[in-house]
């Protein structure tokens, strides 16, 4: 009996093991998993089969825009450049910049085989500038007086003002652009933009949508069959690999990192160093950026650190920002943040991302040296601590990481500076600002002096951390703070309004040579009261020689040389009177999985950026090639 | 007569009770400096840039009006009893504006019923049954052990059990999707097949921590029971215990164990949200969870008001049926 | 004493030492001197157990013991004063219902239905997330004692409607004293025995809701309680890096509390009714 039984086990398992081994691995969704790349998004949508870009609630990021549209101009995130997509090349301005040609290029079919042409552009954007219910209309109105269709392939746009950057700002620079050019053949017959939900969309992208979760959970698109005529397909020449794309939302942490460790997922867009390492740990085909230490990318053109909102005293007080950057150890920091990992951005605004690194931070590197900060007895302290990369280079080699020795490797791992921690100078200059220390307790204008630092919780881990982390040590130098923890809606209105103090709000960019995009939201032209909603300036930064090099920058062409140049002496300004603390640029810890795909950007490969959730991700699938069985 | 005074009684205070819990959740974001109106145009200008004031001046004001704060507190309360108990018409949703967010949560309801009733209704079942052995044989070992596991996992936290099953079946095992996807675009057979495997973990972890609470109070009762004079008499007589057990103790003690079922249905809906968010699972809790993230008021509004009416609904269905069951209630 | 001892059974014996241990860690334990564990960075990271710490480090280089006693003390504080707000309230609103009968009672008996009847935990999320920001533990505690009172008060009413019957409170009565008296003088006492069971209840209910609360992100974030520093731990991934000892301690302290604190009221009650003479 017992032997006849294990005979049937054996059969049985020798019998589903062949089928496992013949039948063709399938996902969940009835498409064979080798042509199948799973990507996440974030968050599962509240409107399943919604995909016009022109209705309010459509989520872009759930592969809409990274698969399904094509943009005016794209973005090389390695190069920092960008490149005409729908465009052919780049506008064509008069002598003022008011007049503007735009090339469209040939050969782009939309998904339903109607050729994509000038008519489309002009359609989209006057269709934007005319329907108040698209949000970014009233900014239209504001830009354009007309957009016209010269020939089938040549626009005409006229501008109220000198626009010498149509192409940075209704192109790519960084995730993508509200400009999605939609078929007129379709649009034009549509009672009401805002209210079309476009279930089965017309695309000029690679991919088209073949089924969707009526729950909101995944979206699955399938390869264009004639997707030589998409954008990608005519800018490239090349093919995405993957036949289908599945996109889904996975879950809360734990859930998320037990689906990539068991290869039910590709590619995901961010965990913490945390995750990464052990799910590295776990499953070896699962890498990073970099495959080892420090794993992540430092590349992300938004730094990270704390706000000031400086309409209010003592914040406004340029002694008082310095004093808070010299309590602060920016060693713990970074260990608070992510254990250390994660490029020095110790400048406001502008983020150190390696291009900027290399065309800004580097040439002021001696500017931020010799920078020193009068204290108010006569003394001064040195504002920079040049030594940061060699010594955390140290500390965590100590740790057993492999960290390497060589200058320049250390600088692009680490930084080159970060703030100096030195809390005697700190006290000075709090003093200084005209706050009171008695019995160990901070009194401003008589009144006990308390902080409220607020951050936004649940998203964000890196300015997050780095808010807690920095309220941690103003705690233990002294400070009284209340520590605030905001949802994402009462965050943006709270930094529109001026409701806080100090913030872990990260009001900084650097992706392209020509500075304006970054800067121009500090004019200080835009500041209105506390408790008044204006556009930009949430930080209400009043500084009249930088507010008057965005005005001459607004005028000159990004390709002048002199836009590098007033751009050098913005930083410097910046750096001077210290309207924000940067901590890190943006660190990102980005998995993929090589199971059943290959070739993902990483530091060995660097052609773009691990970035899945901007619109350039059709590019990345051109790259991304199937693992060998 | 008396019953239809009875069902009149219970059906007032079903009305009034939703209509006290819904007044409650009124006025409560009312009381909170919070302006959900300032939020999205913050969220709104967040993703498009510049407007102009003009501009800004006109979707506040159509905003407001779309939020129900336009008028008198008076006015707003009455418009919102009007829209929100009696059309279930909450306004649109903000992060899937305009959608509205009665529409949204129309289609995740039927799943958290679904999944919270069954799974209740099979812990107060299972866990009758093992509290009445256990209370009828109350010396006996096994009753004892019984009653040890349930003591220990009814205080272990829902989160808790629910992220162990996870780990255990789904992960390690492979037995279960680590994830909720309930296939609803093929046909009714998949799509009852994958309805099945991505309840079956959430509700086995609802039954577990449910489970041990009727087991306890079910034991304690029936052990109560099983003194009375009636059943000691029955015992003279040399009924069978079987007998004695089903038909004099179970009858007894079930009755306040109905009662104890419809005062637990909110609690055991405060475990559905929980579940819900560990696996993923489609339901109203998820829908809270995801709405509190991206703070969209209309859409917790709505499922809380939503939540009330089902589980006032629930207990009064419950209390219907109970004269039916114990004819000798006194309907008071 | 000696005497409760020794007609005490074993589980409410087995709950009084559970319980009296944590309160002896929590409110004893509690004020012996040491460094405040919130801060980051006081030790070296990811330390395993030793004399020194004995239960390690965190990866934030936080004392794990200590982050353990400051939580059961916070989550105990927490426990104790929504207990305390919803018994009296609990208590009152019961026996003014109970007493007053007629129109109060049936108004008083459909609100406290309500609170009774409907979910909890979504409206504590509603409140929890408009109080972002603003939120601190007086704060929190008030809100969770919202949901204290229904229960009990709904209890005591059907208690006091028994005892309003009983012979020694006709007997009061016909004797010349005023309601009030006899409320405060026969009746109260009487309540107060009974509402112990139930206040251990409540403080159970509430730690439970908080922890659920700090699960979902919704607990004030300088706050250290239990539930919170589980959220932590999972935040910073201990489960899956296994750092059983961040994790696990705080579990492990929830559910024994828990235990113990379930094994108090259902030993006390035992004994309540033993005492009655059952």
């Amino acid at each position: 009996m017992r032997k006849l039984l294990s005979l049937l086990l054996a059969v049985t398992m020798l019998v589903s093991l062949m089928g496992a081994a013949f039948a063709e691995e399938m996902t969940e969704v009835g498409t064979p998993r080798r042509e199948t790349l799973i990507m996440e998004t974030q968050i599962p949508t509240d409107t399943p089969g919604q995909f016009n870009p022109y209705m309010q609630g459509t989520s872009m990021g759930f592969g809409n825009h990274q698969l399904l549209r094509a943009m005016m101009w794209e973005m090389d995130t390695v190069k920092g450049e960008q490149f005409g997509e729908i465009a052919d090349g780049f506008p064509e301005s008069n002598a003022d910049f008011t007049e503007h040609i735009v090339k469209i290029r040939q050969g782009i079919k939309w998904s339903d085989g109607v050729d994509l042409t000038a008519k489309d552009v002009v359609f989209t954007m006057n269709m934007i500038k005319d329907t108040p219910g698209i949000g970014a209309s009233a900014y239209y109105n504001v830009v354009f007086k007309s957009i016209e269709q010269v020939d089938d392939y040549t626009v005409k746009i006229v501008t109220n003002e000198p626009f010498p950057r149509l192409a940075l700002r209704f192109g790519v620079t960084i995730w993508g652009n509200d400009l999605r050019v939609v078929p007129e053949h379709i649009y034009s017959k549509v009672e009401d933009v805002t209210t079309f939900k476009d279930s089965e969309p017309v695309v000029a992208g690679p991919y088209t949508v073949k089924s969707y979760d009526p729950l909101g959970n995944w979206v699955l698109y399938e390869r264009r069959e004639d997707w030589q005529y998409s954008s990608v397909g005519v800018v490239t020449g090349k093919m995405p690999q993957a036949k289908y794309v599945l996109v889904k939302a996975l879950g809360d942490d734990s859930t998320r990192q037990m689906m990539m460790t068991s290869n039910q997922v590709d590619i995901m867009v961010e965990v913490t160093p945390e995750v990464l390492e052990t799910m590295k740990a776990q499953n070896p085909n699962i890498a990073a950026w970099y495959s080892d230490f420090p794993y992540a990318t430092s590349d992300d053109p938004c730094s990270k650190g704390i706000s000031f909102m400086m309409a209010k005293a003592p914040y406004n007080n340029r002694d008082f920002r310095w004093a808070i950057s010299f309590a602060l150890n920016f060693d713990e920091t970074t260990m608070d943040i992510f254990d250390g990992v994660g490029r020095a951005s110790p400048i406001p605004i502008l983020t150190a991302t390696s291009a900027m690194q290399e065309l800004y931070l580097k040439p002021l590197k001696e500017y931020m040296a010799s920078l020193e900060i009068d204290l108010g007895d006569g003394t001064t302290a040195k504002a920079y601590d040049m030594d940061y990369a060699k010594r955390i280079g140290d500390k965590l080699r100590a740790e057993g990481r492999d960290i390497p020795t060589d200058e320049a490797a250390l600088e692009d791992m680490f930084g080159i500076a970060c703030y100096a921690y030195n809390p005697e100078a700190a006290e000075k200059l709090l003093i200084k600002a005209g706050l009171e220390k008695k019995d160990g307790k901070w009194y401003f204008e008589g009144e006990p002096f308390k902080i409220n630092m607020s951050y936004l919780a649940n998203t964000e881990a890196q300015a997050g951390r780095g808010l807690i982390s920095a309220y941690n040590q103003l705690k233990q130098f002294g400070l009284d703070c209340n520590l605030v923890s905001e949802s994402s809606a009462t965050w943006d209105s709270n930094a529109a309004l001026g409701n806080y103090e100090i913030g872990g709000y990260w009001p900084t960019g650097g992706i392209t040579k020509d500075l304006y995009s970054v800067i121009n939201g500090y004019d200080a032209d835009l500041i209105v009261p506390v408790g008044e909603r204006g556009s930009g300036q949430a930080c209400r930064w009043n500084n009249a020689r930088a507010t008057e090099i965005i005005h001459e920058l607004a005028k000159i062409s990004p390709d002048d040389p002199k836009s590098y140049e007033l751009g050098m002496e913005f930083m410097k300004i910046a750096i001077d009177d210290i309207p924000f603390i940067g901590f890190h640029s943006g660190v990102k810890f980005v998995p993929t999985n090589s199971t059943y795909w290959t070739n993902y950007p990483s530091a060995e490969n660097p052609y773009n950026g691990p970035w899945w959730w901007w619109s350039c991700f059709k590019y990345i699938l051109t790259e991304i090639t199937p693992a060998a069985k | 007569m008396k019953f239809r005074k009875y069902f009149g009684l219970r059906l007032v205070t079903w009305a009034l009770t939703i209509l006290i819990g819904v007044t409650f959740i009124f006025f409560i974001p009312r009381m909170f400096p919070t302006d959900p109106v300032e939020n999205m145009i913050g969220q709104i200008q967040s993703r498009s840039g510049q407007m102009d004031p003009q501009e800004m001046a006109a979707l506040r004001k159509s905003l407001r009006v779309q939020f129900g704060l336009e008028g008198s507190l008076w006015e707003q309360y009455l418009a919102y009893l009007w829209r929100g108990l009696l059309h279930f018409d909450f306004g649109p949703s903000l992060v899937s504006f305009p959608t509205p967010a009665g529409e949204i949560i129309a289609t995740y309801l039927p799943y958290t019923l679904f999944l919270s009733l069954i799974s209740t209704l099979l812990a107060w079942i299972i866990g009758n049954a093992i509290g009445l052995l256990a209370g009828f044989r109350k010396n006996k070992r096994s009753s004892k052990i019984l009653e040890g596991i349930a003591i220990c996992i009814y205080p272990v936290p829902y989160f808790l059990v629910a992220l162990i099953l996870q780990i255990v079946f789904a992960y390690l095992l492979g037995w279960f999707p680590l994830q909720s996807n309930i296939n609803a675009m093929g046909g009714t057979a998949a799509y009852l097949r994958s309805l099945f495997r991505a309840s079956f973990l959430p509700a086995l972890s609802q039954l577990l921590v449910g489970t041990g609470w009727w087991i306890i109070s079910m034991k304690s009762l029936s052990a109560a029971t099983a003194e009375e004079d009636f059943v000691q008499y029955a015992r003279f007589r040399g009924l069978a215990e079987r007998r004695i057990g089903a038909s004099y103790v179970m009858r007894n003690s079930i009755l306040t164990q109905i009662t104890a079922l419809a005062m637990s249905l909110g609690g055991a809906f405060n475990g559905a949200i929980m579940t819900e968010i560990i696996f993923s699972y489609p339901g109203v809790g998820a829908l809270i969870q995801k709405a509190i993230l991206q703070s969209d008021y209309n859409m917790i509004l709505g499922c809380i008001t939503i939540s009330i009416v089902a589980i006032s609904t629930a207990t009064l269905i419950a209390d219907l049926i109970y004269p039916f069951i114990d004819p000798r209630i006194r309907y008071s | 004493m000696k005497k409760f001892w020794k007609n005490a059974n074993g589980r409410l014996k087995a709950g009084m030492i559970i319980t009296l241990i944590f309160l002896i860690i929590g409110f004893v334990v509690f004020y012996i001197p040491h460094t405040d564990p919130f801060f980051n960075n006081t030790y070296p990271r990811k330390l395993a157990p030793s004399w020194e710490h004995p239960l390690g480090t965190t990866s934030l280089g936080q004392d794990i013991f200590w982050l353990l006693v400051e939580a059961i003390h916070n989550s105990l504080s927490i426990g104790l004063i929504v207990a305390t707000i919803g018994t009296v309230a609990g208590v009152l609103v019961g026996l003014v219902a109970g007493f007053s009968g007629g129109l109060t009672d049936r108004i008083l008996m459909v609100i406290t239905d309500t609170f009774v009847v409907i979910p909890s935990l979504p409206i504590l999320v509603l409140m929890t997330a408009l109080m972002r920001g603003s939120s601190t533990v007086i704060l929190l505690a008030l809100v969770l004692a919202m949901f204290a009172w229904a229960w009990p008060s709904r209890q005591i009413r059907s208690m006091a409607l028994s005892i309003k019957e009983r012979d020694f409170i006709q007997t009061a009565w016909f004797s010349g004293e005023g309601t009030m008296q006899v409320v405060v003088t026969e009746i109260l006492p009487y309540a107060l025995t009974w509402s112990l069971s139930n206040f251990m209840n409540a403080t159970l209910n509430a730690i439970a809701s908080e922890s659920s609360l700090a699960v979902l992100g919704l607990s004030p974030g300088n706050l250290l309680s239990l539930g919170n520093m589980i959220q932590w731990a999972r935040d910073r991934n201990a489960i899956f890096a296994g750092q059983w000892f961040w994790i696990g301690s705080p579990i492990v302290a929830t559910v024994l509390l828990f235990i113990g604190l379930f094994l108090l009221i259902t030993g006390y009650n035992d004994y309540l009714q033993m005492k009655r003479g059952r």
